[in-house]
């Protein structure tokens, strides 16, 4: 199946946005679509899967315009999309979710009913780890998107949407992502890969279209494009320059100082941090970095150990732990854990001091205070009576930053600052995070993003299992070497003196 | 501006469909039975605040409705869902008459300590579902619904055994409150001083939830759970006094009843006050101010009943199913079947 998108566009009352887009989307071809958050890349397509109608423009399908209506309309031709978050109902199994996504979903989902032998065949051939019986509550969330996909191919679809599949995902769950795309194309399905890395390009597209400002600036072949191009397409500008921190040779005394903890997932953790120093943290989803941070920052209990900062005792097993204006953190999904989204963004911005306020609160004080907040952060809008709850991803991430950055703070804990958000948004979050490292406060950074940790930090603390495996001095690593200490696989590799080493280490 | 604990729609609008569908599902209701639905709604009108009578009428009902709804109204700044001043108000009416009943001080303290003794039984009897949910995450909706059945028969068998006034000849019910502990009646109307410590609680309560720090740390902990961490303050604590307040305030309801309007304790005391006050606590967002309109609207329905019984010869109970049509209509008029909520841009 081949698509051919010509002039499109699209208003959200006053807002463009699509205008005039053209795109060819080939049969058999991996098409990377890149853009900054909000360059209309995802309305884009949902205009393809008809959840949304294009005001002006043509849909051609192997050369037969169509009016795709609604998703059950694109689904009918044959078009099929995967979206970043999951559809799937998590209190039923893998089979049973595959079942209730069939045209004609068979009156009864018994343990032995033929017509869902066929779905398991679909699960075993794409998503060769998963069993059909598994509650899709127990999937880790690359697991979750192959069964997505699988939706999507068991209806026979001849050209597949996916809206940044790889966000979230490990290495090792992007590789076998990636593995599977080429094998789609190689069926001669037609693929669509909304992304904003240039690793996806780079490992599976055969053509590329950047979007910007609702416009499609371009579209090429992989080979004739290269990486700086292609940001330069994307932001419109040179790309936004991030600081490499610098290294320095002196050591500084420790400011955050992790002894012995444990709590949760996390086991045994020993780590120091001192001041400007950026120590980044690797490991592959569940080992235990989320229960780190959070152990820090007083979201969970801690079972053993203790956590000092600045040489006084901040966490200890069964002491309250309280909210200290010496310590930034900055949580994994910020909606969920960080803010209060049905509160205005004057009231978010207070929360680590609320204690402190005045028994009568004065409302306009609070947004008097915030307002400078978000026009130093670049929050929008900097509206401090706009619920925190309507802000898109990359503004939350900034409102979060502005309350726990601000105030100088000894030591920050961020954990994940910069998925799903944009270069710019990244670069700017990057900036303020690394900003503190150079005023002298201690940097404990979590991130999924290997190749940026091997950039920015000055040291990395390699998790797996719950334990700190590895502490590597950034410089002298690779990319490849983290992902393997990462799984766990020192051992195999190294022989027995790096097992002993390794023993020693934990 | 103060952030909507379950806002409204514009709040003009949202009156206006709510009266427009409630006259509609009200008059299809009299035509039903047979009669005019001017003539009804007239009568109602009259039968509620036509007279001095009748507006002392509305007032006695209103009363522990309000109270009520404001016990409902507390925890559910803190996104409990209580369904249980029903019962936190028998208990309310035990306790208080219990200290009646045992009472050897002083006659001018008694009305205090009576008072008193209701507001504690209906906070002890709030405590049990607070502490079960503090301490081992029990549904407070689940827990305080079934406390209702116990509390109902717990006056049950008191009035029918160990406090049954033996001089009652078979009417279960205890001895009379002494004139010292009964709360005054307003001007020569049945309404009595009740209403006004309801009011004057319901203002406290206004200034409390919405202009001070705690009620802002309400909001907050309600809005997200998670936040305890970057606030430091934790929700166990908050859970048990939001319900212990409210547990107070129903307890007070019950006890108001006892010892003014019934003037002893007997079985089937609130007279549903309970589950209305409930219902007008949700149905005005929980929002104080609402709250105590609405409370005045169901009171007058409620205390209509009576004159239309006599007047339109309609049955008296028609004021129930009345109520649950205004209910309806409320609930109906605020549905969100409009996409009105912003959705994150992505």
């Amino acid at each position: 199946m081949t698509l051919q998108l010509s002039g499109i566009c699209k208003r959200f009352g006053d807002v463009a946005a699509v205008t005039d887009a053209d795109l060819e989307i080939r049969k058999g071809q991996v098409l990377a679509l890149l853009g900054e958050n909000g360059a209309g890349k995802s309305t884009l397509m949902k205009l393809l899967y008809g959840i949304h109608q294009p005001d002006s423009g043509v849909i051609e399908v192997d050369g037969q315009p169509l009016k795709i209506s609604s998703p059950r309309v694109a689904m009918h031709c044959g078009i099929g999309m995967v979206f970043q978050q999951s559809s799937l109902i998590p209190a039923l199994t893998v089979r049973e979710n595959l079942a209730l996504a069939l045209d004609q979903p068979p009156w009864w989902v018994g343990r032995r009913a033929r017509a869902l032998r066929t779905l398991d065949e679909h699960v075993h051939r794409l998503a060769p780890g998963v069993a059909a019986e598994a509650t899709v509550a127990s999937l880790s969330i690359g697991q979750l998107q192959l069964i997505e996909l699988v939706k999507v191919r068991m209806r026979n679809a001849r050209c597949v949407i996916l809206d940044e599949p790889s966000a979230v995902l490990t290495p090792t769950e992007a590789q076998r992502l990636w593995s599977l795309i080429r094998e789609l194309a190689a069926d001669g399905v037609a693929v669509v890969l909304i992304t904003h890395k240039l690793a996806d390009v780079r490992a599976c597209a055969d053509a590329v279209a950047v979007m910007r400002a609702g416009r499609v600036v371009a579209q090429i072949q992989v080979a004739e494009a290269d990486d700086n191009s292609i940001i330069g397409w994307m932001v419109g500008h040179a790309p936004p320059a991030v600081d490499a921190p610098q290294y320095r040779e002196a050591t500084l005394p420790v400011r955050l100082w992790i002894k012995g903890m444990s709590a949760g997932a996390a086991r045994n953790i020993d780590l120091q941090v001192s001041g400007g120093e950026i120590v980044g943290v690797a490991g592959i989803s569940g080992g235990g970095q989320t229960a780190l941070a959070e152990a820090i920052a007083g979201a969970r209990p801690i079972d053993d150990g203790e956590i000092i900062l600045d040489g006084e005792l901040l966490r200890a097993p069964r002491r309250a732990a309280q909210p200290s204006p010496q310590l930034g953190y900055i949580p994994a999904e910020p909606l969920r854990n960080a803010v209060a989204p049905t509160l205005p963004l004057a009231v978010n911005l207070a929360l680590k001091d609320l204690r402190g306020l005045p028994f009568i609160v004065d409302r306009a004080a609070l947004a008097l205070r915030a307002q400078p907040l978000l026009e130093r952060f670049a929050v929008r809008p900097a509206d401090p009576s706009a619920a925190a709850g309507t802000l898109s991803g990359g503004n939350l991430q900034k409102l979060v930053a502005a309350r726990e950055l601000s105030q100088q703070p000894a030591a920050v804990v961020a954990c994940y600052p910069t998925m799903g958000l944009d270069i710019t948004a990244t670069a700017q979050v990057y900036e303020t995070l690394f900003g503190l490292a150079r005023a002298g406060a201690a940097v404990l950074w979590i991130s999924e993003d290997l190749d940026d940790l091997l950039r920015y930090a000055h040291r990395i603390a390699v998790m797996a299992e719950g334990r700190v495996v590895r502490v590597v001095d950034a410089r002298l690593s690779t990319a490849f070497d983290l992902g393997r200490w990462m799984t766990g696989q020192t051992q195999e590799e190294t022989g027995a003196a790096a097992t002993r080493q390794h023993e020693v280490h934990t | 501006m103060s952030p909507a604990a379950v806002a409204a729609p514009g709040p003009f609008v949202h009156t206006l469909r709510a009266l427009l569908l409630f006259g509609a599902m009200a008059s299809g209701f009299f035509l039903l039975i047979g009669h005019h639905p001017g003539a009804i709604f007239i009568e109602i009108a009259n039968a509620s605040a036509g007279s001095g009578y009748a507006i002392g009428e509305t007032l006695l009902r209103a009363t522990p409705i309000l109270l009520c709804a404001l016990a409902t109204l507390v925890p559910a700044r803190l996104g409990l869902i209580s369904v249980g001043a029903e019962g936190q108000l028998y208990l309310g009416a035990i306790c208080g008459t219990g200290v009646m009943l045992a009472w050897t001080g002083p006659q001018g303290l008694l009305l205090p300590s009576v008072l008193l003794g209701g507001m504690v039984g209906g906070s002890m009897w709030a405590m049990v579902p607070a502490l079960l949910r503090t301490a081992a995450g029990v549904n407070e909706t689940i827990s305080t619904l079934m406390l209702n059945y116990v509390a109902a028969l717990a006056v049950t068998w008191l009035v029918y055994g160990p406090w049954k006034n033996p001089q009652s000849q078979g009417w279960p019910a205890t001895v009379e409150f002494p004139g010292a502990a009964r709360l005054a009646n307003l001007a020569d109307s049945r309404a009595h001083a009740g209403l006004l410590l309801a009011l004057g609680l319901a203002a406290l309560l206004y200034f409390l939830l919405d202009r001070t720090r705690w009620g802002l740390e309400l909001d907050v902990l309600r809005s997200n759970p998670r936040l305890e961490h970057v606030t430091g303050r934790r929700i166990a604590p908050q859970v048990l006094l939001t319900m212990g307040i409210g547990g107070m305030l129903a307890g007070l309801a019950g006890i108001a009843e006892a010892s003014a309007v019934q003037g002893r304790l007997q079985s089937d005391l609130s007279q549903g006050a309970g589950l209305s006050g409930f219902l007008v606590a949700w149905l005005a967002g929980n929002r104080v101010g609402r709250t105590v309109w609405m409370s005045l609207l169901i009171g007058g329905l409620l205390a209509s009943g009576d004159g239309l019984q006599m007047n339109a010869r309609v049955p008296s109970s028609v004021t129930l199913v009345v109520q649950g049509l205004l209910f309806v209509a409320v609930l109906g008029a605020g549905a969100r079947w409009l996409p009105d909520r912003r959705k994150p841009r992505d």
